[in-house]
This record gives structure tokens, sequence and C-alpha cells, in this order.
């Protein structure tokens, strides 16, 4: 999030895409539904089921499953031909734009409602809304990601962003909202195979950045590894591990993969589940570390599991960083109960025995301040240089102090401090960013431009060359030099040139424009391809997904040849996931908790009504869904016109059984969760984004028939 | 003297059922009695709306005036509570309430039911105030802490208002002229003022 859930209280306009944030994120709609009430924002939801969250929209926009860039691209064409666009903001601040407008030219309302079924007419009410209620939020989810073109829709809900000058003011930004209470700070210590902590990547400067930070030899890391190549080669992806064991799609890695460990993770949330349950029944090891024996546990028929009890949340403690990109001290409040260990305790039983502790703890006295502290030194990149943990546990004692609206605590220790100090806080005594991208105030108290990643200047396709900083003149107050400017050599790895840059009020990493056009993209801008499964067959031609990818991630991963023309004749419906609210993830907490299973105790699926009666299912009967993959599921029919009359919908959450079988009998003795039932993932389709490998879990397709 | 109301703003209710088990786990109730319910009307269509519904503590409560043996009683403060040591578990309050708030134990044979049980305003019961039984028969007393129940507490979008009705109909008056709509859902069924 480039801004905070408490700041859509200053929106002026709501644009929700791919997002249920009334089940996923609830306590977030009281910051929605207030920019709603009390500014009289618009409150735009487009997604392709009308969720709990469109019931509260002012304007519901119904979406094909996987055309969301068409649509974006669309909204940005009808605002720049209409000159709603924000010139000044784009003349200073935005790289690429002519070239973006080129491309997205081609999506007038005619082609965008041929793509994805929304109205002209509903296309230029919302562009026209979006244009005339300033400044305004956009946020998404998984309905976003989730895609193979997934890294395409999130740079298009950039673009529209930069285009309406909507990025770097309050009420503004780009907003993804993260799951629970520590996926973000998952992704910046990067639990990840493409980086190492902190967004550094694998090159050898990386690794010896941290080796420093860490204070063990390279050599010795080095020497860890297969081989060099493999010290710098990206792994396996969470979306396609189970590859490396089956080997459907080859593998470019020296050796099939022989153990897994679920370190609280559910592996019913990954897509073609079916496949991945013949991996577990083939590795020599699987170990599942998790407060409750999980699907995952269930799933395994093969005596190679190991269950260790970790404890949950709330008997440890330690820091966790929120989708607002804030730090919270987490404090214990009841010992471990029964055998469980803490998970500071499971990793230090495993170094012990792996025989490095000494290295592993080098910097590690007390645990987990002494982890916190080694965080801050080694992020420096994204500026957790400030996140001490007196100063973390000091906000979190001190809550109260903060200003609900704008973040920053009046009085009291915390000062003119901004809660949970967001990141980039670049030193011990920085306040915190609470708005990325603010050039309206200065960098010592939360203020930040455009990051110059990408150079000075660039050439285009056509010879036109850009300069890539920000326009002279535009510059956060106090910096010495008033316009752009690139970054400052060694930032990344030297506290010290952060203290310097920010000494001359300037960022440690330059101030440049926001690219519309990134030549180290497949797809410079944004533009449609039809889902790998398409219920469009006339478009595939037109909109073709990319070549293959023979290595990536470790494994082939197939685009073109799996487009196949003829798949919706065999499989007619579109199948999308989501969340429910009573459930989390993968379910092993949430099902076994009696009065949230009593709330949702059954896996189901959301069909139409035209549907049902079509095929002859009536409300509460169960029926088959199956997947082009062969997996197959037996569901209960909800009868609801949340979804369309292409639409098949169903939650994630569930586990238990397995195409038709129960498992509870695979569970210890009195852990079988209450609520049981089929895994989605096992129906979802083949379908990985072309950058990141996220599985493409919300654009497949599916045929169904009566049980 | 304050009179207790409940009030749920159907413009904010995302049907998140966190009010729902906020009390089922505060008053460790048995899985199948709901004192709390979250009801959804014209779901999937536009016009779609989500209500937290429980005993709304009416005034001249109609569960109070036919129950034949006097188990149901009204605070000074409007909250009306049963006496579990007297409920005979007839079900006419059942058959009385329009917000469908007694609640039965079941699983008896011959479908006996239980005392009834309903919401109790986080007030709990006819007990002593903190004592074993209160808790046992009525779950927490968090009037008596000075605490507002449970479910509003809990309440992720401030849709579910619990207090002193004349605060929380100033908040509530408050919100609607700001986004110029609304009325209180089943005010005037059951307050009549």
């Amino acid at each position: 999030m480039t801004n905070s859930m408490n700041d859509i209280r200053h929106s002026r306009c709501i644009f929700m895409i791919g997002s249920n944030a009334a089940e996923a994120h609830p306590v977030a709609l009281q910051h929605i539904l207030y920019a709603k009430e009390v500014n009289g924002a618009p409150l735009i939801v487009v997604d392709p089921r009308f969720t709990k969250l469109a019931a509260k929209a002012t304007e519901y926009v119904r979406i094909r499953p996987g055309t969301d860039t068409a649509f974006l691209m669309g909204l940005i064409n009808y605002i720049i031909e209409n000159d709603w666009h924000d010139k000044e903001f784009i003349r200073t601040r935005v790289a690429g734009f002519e070239e973006m407008r080129k491309v997205a030219a081609h999506y007038t309302p005619e082609v965008v409602e041929d793509i994805t079924g929304i109205s002209k007419e509903q296309l230029a009410r919302v562009a026209k809304l979006l244009a005339t209620y300033r400044p305004g939020t956009v946020i998404w989810c998984m309905g976003i990601t989730q895609h193979h073109i997934g890294s395409s829709n999130t740079r298009a809900c950039c673009i529209l962003q930069l285009v309406l000058g909507n990025m770097g003011v309050s009420g503004g930004g780009t907003n993804i909202f993260r799951g629970h209470d520590n996926v973000q700070g998952a992704t910046d210590v990067c639990v990840l195979s493409h980086s190492l902590p902190a967004y550094y990547g694998l090159k050898e400067g990386a690794w010896k950045h941290w080796c420093k930070v860490w204070g063990v030899d390279f050599e010795w890391i080095k020497s860890r590894f297969h081989n060099k190549e493999y010290l710098h080669k990206k792994g396996f992806t969470l979306a396609r591990w189970y590859e490396g064991v089956i080997q459907e799609d080859k593998i470019t890695q020296y050796t099939p993969i022989k153990a897994v460990v679920f370190w609280g993770c559910a592996s019913n949330s990954q897509s073609q589940y079916h496949k991945l349950k013949r991996a577990l029944d083939k590795l020599d090891l699987v170990v599942i570390i998790d407060p409750f024996p999980t699907t995952t546990a269930a799933m395994c028929e093969k005596d190679n599991v190991y269950i260790l009890p970790s404890t949950s949340q709330y008997e440890t403690e330690g820091s966790v960083t929120s989708s607002s990109r804030q730090a919270q001290w987490r404090y214990k409040v009841v010992d471990p109960i029964y055998e469980s260990k803490t998970d500071y305790e499971i990793m230090e039983e495993f170094v012990k025995r792996f025989g490095f502790a000494d290295k592993f703890y080098k910097n590690i006295k007390k645990v987990p301040e002494d982890v916190t502290r080694e965080i801050a030194r080694g992020a420096l990149t994204i500026g957790l240089c400030g996140w001490l943990p007196e100063r973390i546990k000091k906000h979190t004692d001190n809550w109260h102090t903060f200003d609900v609206d704008t973040l920053q605590a009046k009085g009291g220790p915390c000062d003119g401090e901004y809660y949970g100090l967001p990141w980039p806080c670049w030193t011990e005594t920085h306040p915190g960013t609470p708005i990325l991208y603010d050039i309206s105030k200065p960098v010592t108290k939360g203020g930040l431009p455009f990051r110059a990643r990408f150079g000075t200047e660039y050439t285009y396709p056509d010879g036109r060359k850009e300069n890539l900083l920000a326009a002279p003149g535009v510059a956060n107050p106090g910096s010495e030099v008033k316009g752009g400017y690139p970054e400052f050599p060694g930032w990344k790895t030297d506290i010290n040139v952060i203290k310097e840059a920010l000494k001359r009020g300037m960022a440690p990493f330059g101030n440049a424009r926001a690219r519309c056009y990134c030549w180290n993209f497949p797809d410079p801008v944004p533009v449609h391809r039809e889902p790998l499964h398409s219920p469009r067959s006339d478009l595939i031609k037109k909109y073709p997904t990319y070549p293959d990818k023979p290595d990536h991630y470790r494994v082939y991963t197939r685009f073109a040849s799996e487009q196949k023309v003829a798949l919706s004749k065999e499989f007619p419906l579109i199948l999308i996931t989501g969340r429910m609210v009573e459930h989390m993830g993968g379910g092993a907490e949430t099902r076994s908790n009696k009065y949230l299973a009593e709330l949702a105790p059954e896996m189901y699926a959301e069909i139409n009504i035209k549907v049902a009666n079509d095929y002859g299912i009536r409300d509460g009967e169960y029926f088959w869904i199956e997947s082009p993959e062969g997996g197959k599921i037996k569901v209960k029919a909800k009868v609801t016109d949340r979804v369309d009359e292409k639409t098949i919908f169903l939650p994630f959450h569930f586990g238990g059984f397995f195409m038709g079988k129960s498992l509870a009998h695979n569970y210890p003795e009195g852990h079988v969760p209450y609520a049981l039932g089929e895994p989605a993932n096992i129906v979802t389709n083949y379908g990985y984004d072309i950058i990141t490998q996220i599985q493409a879990t919300k654009e497949g397709l599916c045929r169904i028939r009566k049980a | 003297m304050a009179r207790m109301k409940f009030l749920c703003d159907i413009e904010r209710c995302i049907a998140c059922n966190g009010c729902v088990v906020a009390c089922k786990e505060g008053h460790q109730l048995p899985v199948g009695i709901n004192r709390r319910r979250v009801v959804i009307i014209n779901e999937g269509q536009p016009g779609e709306k989500s209500i937290s519904i429980a005993c709304m503590h009416c005034s001249d409560a109609p569960c109070i005036a036919v129950c034949p043996v006097g188990a149901i009683y009204q605070r000074e403060d409007g909250i009306v509570l049963v006496n579990k040591d007297i409920c005979i578990g007839c079900g006419y309050c059942f058959m009385a309430c329009p917000f469908g708030a007694p609640q039965f134990p079941r699983g008896n044979a011959f479908g006996a039911r239980g005392a009834m049980d309903k919401c109790t305003f986080c007030a709990g019961g006819p007990a002593p105030t903190f004592s074993e039984k209160e808790r046992r028969l009525y779950g927490q007393n968090r009037i008596a802490e000075g605490k507002v129940p449970l479910c509003a507490g809990m309440c992720s979008t401030k849709a579910l208002l619990a207090g002193d009705g004349a605060v929380i109909a100033d908040i509530f008056r408050e919100r609607v002229a700001r986004r110029g709509s609304g009325i209180a859902w089943g005010w005037s069924k059951a307050y009549k003022e």
C-alpha cells in the first residue's frame, strides 16, 4: 500500500477491483464506509461476482474474469480522450506517457465492451466518476494478481492513478490490501525464492551485503549451495514447487525435490491440488509446523509425515508488519500450552542439529529483539533502519496518543511520529513515511519522491529519448537539489549514505519519474491477453497469451501451448475462487473453531439459478465440478444471484475431502476439524503469471454434472 | 436514567458475523444457541442488505406480556432479562417476539425445551452480580463492569451500536444527516416513541 488503511478516510472516490474486502478485510471497511458517508465518495466495485462488498457499492461493475487490463486501459484511454488526465503531474513526474497512450488508444469503449462485457455507458460513467472525484484511491487484491497477466493488471492500476495524478497524495494511492497482520512483513523479509530479504535480489552484491549483516563468511555461504549457479538462481515458487517432485513439466534443477516443510502454510490454497497431493505421496519427507494438524497432514497417505506442534501468535512475541507498512509489537498473552513450541524454539532446535548455530546466532543473543535489530541493520532498501524493537514497542504501548486520521502522534513519547513507523523509516529518529511518493513534505518528515531505480535516461523503440528524473522544480521541501536527481551511490548497503542524503533533505534512492512504459517487462505497456483457458475462443487469436517460458522458476511453464481454442466447448463454465469471512486461508484454524464451523459448516459452490435449472441441480444438492486437468470435486449447490450465468464460484478454505472421499480418518485422533469439505483448488486450472508465477485461479474453466 | 438500546446501521453492516462470534465466544454459549444472528436479504442483488439482530430489549416487551410464570422482567435501564430458575421453557415468548430472540437448548428427549436463553445486553442475570452462577447461566456481566456489549464492541464497521438510546440515536442521526438517507432498522417496532 502506498497509503494507509486510515488514509482512505480522506479519499473522495474509492475504486476497488478484484477485492472483496467486506469478507477478506472487514476491519478496513470502517475507513471505506467512512469516506463513502462523510466525503460522499463514490464506491466503485469491479468484480465478476456481486460480493458483500458490491452490496455496499454505489456503482457495481460486473466484469468477465481475466479482462481487468482491458477495462483499466479502457478507462485510461477514455480519461485521456476527454482530456481529464492530470497534465502537470504527468509532465513533471511520469515517464513513458506517450508510449502508453498509443497502446491505450486501442481500448476504445466498444473494444472494451466486447472483451470485458462492461457496457460503453458504464465505462464512461466510471471514468467520469474517477475524473470528477479526486483524490481517489485504487484498491485491489488477489482478483487482480492471480492471472497469467497479473503483473500487467497491477501495473494498469498504477498507470490509472498516475494518469489521474492521484499518487503521493492523501486520499489517493494504490492500495493493495494484504492478508492478515504479517503478510507484508513476510514479503519484506522475503519468504520467496527470487530474492534475499528486503528485495535485494540474488546477485553477488546482495549475498555479500547480507553476509556482512549476518556476520558470516560469504565463501562459507557459497559452499552450502550445489554450485555457484544455484547461489544466484531463482528457486521454485509456492505455486509450482510440486512440479519439482512429479515433473509433469520439465524442471531445470540437478535433482528432484525430496522433502518439503510447511511452516504455517496451507497447501490447499495452491492450484491443481490433486497434483500437489501426488507430490506429497511421492516425497521422502513432509514436515508440517502448525498449531493444528492441517489439511496437508490429512492429504499425505504415505508414511512420510512429521507434525511439529507450534504455538499460536498469542503464546509468543515479536514485531509484525501491517498492510500499511507499519510495525507493531505483538506481546505474548499466555505461555505455550501442552507440548507446543514457539517458532523461534523450533528454528533453534533445527539449527543446533544442523550444526551452524554459532553462525546463525552470531548477532542474536536475545530472541526476538535481536532478530528485529538484525533486520533493521540489513533492510536498507526499504528503510527498516529505524525499526528498533524499543521504538516499535513504544509505539504499541502508546497507540492511544496517535491520531486516527493522520496516524501522527500529538504529544507524548512519540510526538510527531507516524504510528508503526511506516517504512521507509530511514533512521533511528525518522518519523516513518505514511504516504509513499508524497513530495509535499520534507523527506526527514515523512515525504518521498519516486525512486530512481532505472537510470537517468531512456531511449524508446521509436527513438524518443526521455529524461527519467523528475522535472526541474519538483522535489521535497528542503531538498538541496530542486528537481530530479539520481540515487546516492551505495545507499543500499551503507547507512551513512542514507544519513548523508537525509541531511541534505534528499531521498537516498533519488527523485525520478514513475514509468508507464516498463522495458524490462514482456509487455512494456499492459495489454489484454485472453486467459489461458478462455471462454471466448473467438478472442484468443486477437489477444493471445505469451510463448511458453522454459525456465520459469526452475520449471517449464506453458503459455501458448496451453491456450487451446476448443477447450471452452468441453468446459463451458468459468471457475473463480475467493474468500468467505468466516474462514481464513486453508482453514486449519477456523474450521477447528466450533463457532466459526457452525456459521460456515460446509463447502459449497455458488451457481446461478439459470445454470442450476439448465443442469437440473437444486439448491442444496450435491453436484460434480471437473477441471480440464482432471481434478473433480463433489460440492453442495448454493443457488444465488451473486454469480452470473457463466460463472461458478468456490470458497477455497476447505479441506479434508478429496475428489468425493472423506479423509477424516487421516487426522490424528481427536483432531478432525469441525468443518470438512472439498478443497476448491482441486479444480482450479493450469496457468501462472509471466513474471511472478502466481497461480491464475481467478480465470479458469470447468464443467459440471449432477451427482 | 439511561435507556439501553441496540441500533444496527444497515448501511454499515457488512455481514461479517464478528458480533455473533464475539457473543458466542465471550459467553461460552453452546453451539446452536444464537443470541445474535446476521440476516442477509436480497443476497446477490442490487439493494442487498444485511443486519445483525438480537433481543431488542423492547419497551412494553411482548415476551414479558405472554410469559405465564413471570420469568422475564425489565430493568429500569430497559434491559430485558430472563430468570432461568423460574422459566419453564414453554416457548410462548418465542411466538410473541417479533425479532426471533428467544433461544432454547435442543437435543432433549421428546423435544422438551430447557430454560429460555437470549441476549442479556451483556448484563448478566438475576443471580448475584459477578457470581459463578450468573456466569454459568447468563454469561458475562459487562454492563456492571461499565463496558459496552461484546457484539457492539467487536463491530468492525461500527454498524452495531449499543448503549444509552439517546446517545446512539444522536450518533445515528449525525450519520444519516451526513449521508442523506436511512432509517434505524426495527426501532419503530421495538421502541414506538
